[in-house]
């Protein structure tokens, strides 16, 4: 088994360190001090198809164990490094349109749909998600979204809907996921976002 | 966990196949889903239709002679 020692180092050091070694070993130990690094490694482990184990010890620091599933080849992944400092901001998809993409509008449609059904299953689900422009129209009564924004918003995804656009396509009285919002809360949840994904 | 499918997927050739798959089922009030195919089946940039293991039969009949339909394969998670 290879130990290394990645601690006193911040990412992506600590990934890429981890990355080599499993590379040419078995089975490595990974000693980290920080949980940014600690997250790091270990979604570096199973994206690598690794055994992944971690345990807090004292003083702040985590070992993680990966491991190697028996012949496994390690595929090429690359070095992912995602900050989950608190200072961090939210993590934010927009949706300006009810759309997913220009060019075909009945091709857009169905995209969206997949994309929004996508995103209620993974496991990493945004903070908040915006919708304004025709994007509103995903979030009223009768639209094919409904039900998976209803997941999200189930599993604690902060939903804001532009309250002008509900009111331009006359559709404020059918939202069905989401609360009515303003474009100071647009513009300051947009501005403070750590990450903004827009489909 | 009985390894029973808790959904069935149904393939097509095209996406066109899908959405008048789709509107069929629309149509014909029959409860289903469009969704991305499963990264298990293909990693194709897909779409497929989803649906419960009961309404299968009367998917099947409804869409039967109006749309190919490429295989329906079960979801089990």
């Amino acid at each position: 088994m290879k130990i290394v020692n990645a601690t006193g180092l911040a990412c992506p050091h600590p990934v890429v360190l981890a990355k080599q070694a499993i590379e040419a070993n078995e089975q490595v130990q990974v000693i980290v001090d920080n949980e940014t690094a600690l997250e790091n490694v270990k979604r570096m482990g199973v994206k690598l198809g690794c055994d992944v184990d971690s345990q807090a010890k004292a003083g702040g620091i985590y070992e993680i164990m990966l491991t190697r599933k028996t012949g496994a080849a390690v595929p090429a992944v690359p070095v992912s490094c995602v900050a989950s400092s608190p200072s961090a901001g939210p993590f934010v998809v927009v949706c300006p349109e009810d759309k997913m993409g220009r060019g075909n509008d009945e091709l857009g449609a169905v995209l969206i749909r997949a994309f929004l059904h996508t995103l209620a299953e993974q496991a990493e689900k945004p903070d908040v998600m915006i919708f304004y422009n025709t994007g509103v129209k995903l979030t009223v009564q009768g639209s094919e979204t409904l039900d998976d924004l209803k997941t999200l918003a189930a599993a604690g995804v902060e939903i804001l809907v532009c309250g002008t656009c509900l009111n331009y396509f006359e559709v404020k009285d059918k939202l069905g996921a989401g609360v009515v919002s303003n474009m100071y809360d647009i513009v300051e949840t947009l501005s403070r976002a750590g990450r903004l994904l827009s489909p | 966990m009985n390894g029973s499918p808790s959904h069935y997927v149904m393939l097509f050739k095209a996406v066109s196949y899908a959405l008048k798959a789709e509107s069929i089922l629309k149509a014909g009030v029959l409860p289903h889903k469009l969704i991305p195919v499963p990264r298990q089946i293909s990693s194709d940039c897909g779409i497929c239709l989803r649906f419960e293991p009961q309404h299968r039969a009367s998917i099947e009949a409804l869409l039967s002679g109006k749309v190919a339909v490429e295989d329906i394969r079960p979801l089990i998670c």
